[in-house]
């Protein structure tokens, strides 16, 4: 097996036996993103000489014996919305071309002091709005199964590195589905933590209320390694929380037997390809055999979530947004008359068409006469939805279903139909709103194209849903498949 | 307060985008007033949930009244905030003019 293609799990044995040194692991790594990057375009910019720095002190470390962590020489890609100090980050916007941030995500400090290796940012759709990647401000990424295809978005970039072997593993970021749903469509591990498990410093905001950062991988067990080296309080975001980080990996192999799962049963959609409808049964008879009681359960207010996060979302990201002006930072028109003018020339000019709809939306749902009936009317149905989830898992322990309704569709079939485009994202969206944890698991193959299964705890349960992906993970061969672009694992 | 029904129209979405700061062609104006249009078709279906008893989520936090001790910490140097802006003078941001 060539070393762009193996877990962290994998290769931190290596590198604690000195069978390899990080140095050769990352040169690998930069090989093959030489040899397909132009495929996927899975990078908005890859920060070689920082990689190769950082894996020199890696292995001083390895060689030294001192404060070897999992992560210590890992190479891992960051989703461009992570502010790293001094490397250029653009939230895969125009408008924020050029901008090096004077300041680095808490994330991006963590896994620097677990001596990690960063190989650069990772494209992603503008401001992490989108479900395929197409709206990113510089250029679309391709799927590694079928380059014809989307790898979802918008943390698509990330998920395309990890399933090309352009990373060992990789951090995006999940406002409605952006980590799980690429995830699912390029057959790796995704996970959403429950906001504010994880620090949201320094990650350029979307919608601040929903926002979370999360691991990207090949299997579970790097996830649960990657969320514990990220999650934990910190004084930088007061919407952290202070509750203790159990052991992830303590509990990761208990198994399903005696556990209660919930299927929803709201979760089985129209447009659902029946296909995938296959697979996600034959997943939860699985999981049955392996000793979990499964029964059905209602969350029904499912339908309307989809309409109430696109009002919540596009309406903090109104407000979020206003801040790119031209005027401290990024892109500035120039050639405006007086200061609004200049404003409103940048922002025509600085913002993609997806990220204008959306605040135009933002903006009217908080305008004066359309707050109640449409702001305060979806912050309502939120609590609805956290309810749903309450009632829920009174009765089960975690709750499965499709990641996606679909496979990866081909580049260009939704980009005319915003709508058609925000369906995706319609079994994704409730995890966010309901203050729970979600991760998707390759659940097999559609036509040669992977899908996932979902796994929902209740908040701050991150360990219960990794360990039901697990115990899934381990019954199944679906994660050890490889993308062709990343080649048959030997 | 008006139906969310109602048609949204060319100048309403001038007016948001006016309100957003976000410069808009004629052009834009109507493909814009068009797909809002559908997607605020889709978000009718909000009224569907009775939400007549219901509180209002702003936010799913636990944590209430973050504070810390009242002590000095550093922060960004001028020059490193001031380094990314496309125009400053001296330690200032450069704008065009506010008032005419």
């Amino acid at each position: 097996m060539k070393l762009f293609q193996r877990t962290i799990r994998d290769l931190h044995q290596m590198l604690v036996d000195r069978e390899i040194s990080s140095v050769e692991l990352t040169a690998a790594v930069l090989d093959q993103i030489d040899a397909v990057g132009d495929k996927t375009k899975a990078y908005l910019l890859v920060t070689r000489e920082l990689a190769l720095r950082q894996a020199h002190a890696a292995d001083e470390r390895l060689r030294a014996k001192r404060d070897v962590r999992p992560l210590t020489g890992i190479p891992i890609a960051l989703k461009d919305v992570l502010c790293v100090t001094d490397v250029a980050s653009t939230a895969g916007s125009k408008i924020l071309g050029g901008f090096t941030p004077p300041y680095s995500a808490t994330v991006v400090e963590r896994l620097e002091a677990e001596g990690a290796v960063f190989l650069g940012k990772t494209n992603c759709d503008e401001f992490a709005m989108g479900s395929s990647n197409e709206n990113s401000g510089y250029w679309p990424v391709h799927n590694p199964w079928a380059l014809d295809r989307v790898p979802g978005g918008s943390s698509g970039g990330s998920a395309a590195a990890v399933a090309s072997g352009e990373a060992i593993a990789a951090l995006g970021s999940d406002t409605g589905g952006s980590i799980r749903q690429p995830a699912a469509l390029t057959g790796i591990v995704g996970m959403k933590p429950t906001y504010g498990r994880v620090s949201r410093y320094g990650l350029i905001a979307f919608a601040s209320s929903l926002d979370q950062i999360g691991p990207m991988t090949r299997d579970v067990v790097d996830g649960a390694l990657l969320l514990q080296a990220i999650a934990g309080h910190d004084p930088r975001d007061s919407t952290s929380s202070s509750r203790p980080v159990p052991d992830y990996l303590a509990t990761l192999a208990d198994g399903v037997k005696g556990m209660r799962l919930g299927v929803p049963k709201e979760y089985f959609v129209d447009g659902m390809e029946p296909a995938v409808e296959q697979s996600i049964r034959d997943a939860i008879r699985l999981l049955e055999q392996q000793g979990a009681s499964i029964e059905e359960v209602s969350l029904p207010h499912s339908d309307v979530a989809l309409p109430a996060y696109y009002i919540i979302a596009p309406a903090e990201a109104s407000s979020n947004l206003a801040r790119y002006d031209g005027t401290r930072y990024g892109f500035q028109a120039g050639g405006g008359r007086n200061i609004i003018e200049e404003y409103m020339l940048t922002r025509q000019q600085g913002f993609g068409a997806e990220v204008k709809r959306r605040i135009m939306l933002g903006t009217y749902a908080l305008s004066s006469g359309y707050y109640d009936a449409y702001y305060l009317q979806a912050q309502k149905v939120r609590t609805l939805i956290i309810e749903d989830f309450k009632q829920a898992f009174k009765k089960v322990d975690a709750l499965l279903g499709a990641t996606s309704p679909t496979a990866a569709f081909e580049l260009g079939a939704k980009t005319q139909d915003p709508v058609a485009m925000y369906l995706n994202d319609i079994i994704t969206i409730p995890a966010n709103l309901g203050n729970v944890c979600g991760i998707s698991v390759p659940g097999g193959l559609v036509d040669g194209l992977p899908i996932g299964l979902q796994v929902i705890a209740p908040g701050f349960q991150e360990e219960v849903a990794l360990r039901v992906a697990y115990a899934f993970e381990a019954a199944t061969e679906f994660h050890n498949a490889r993308s062709p672009l990343m080649g048959a694992a030997a | 307060m008006p139906e969310p029904e109602s048609e949204l129209s060319s100048r309403q979405v001038e007016h948001v985008a006016r309100l957003a700061r976000l410069g808009i062609t004629p052009e834009e104006v109507l493909r814009y007033r068009d797909q809002l249009r559908n997607i605020l078709h889709h978000i009718e279906a909000l009224n569907r949930a009775d939400t007549s008893k219901v509180p209002a989520t702003a936010h799913p936090l636990e944590e209430r009244n973050i504070m810390r001790e009242d002590r000095r910490e550093p922060s960004l140097p001028a020059e490193a905030a001031l380094r990314n802006a496309p125009s400053r003078d001296d330690s200032y941001f450069k704008v065009k003019a506010i008032q005419e």
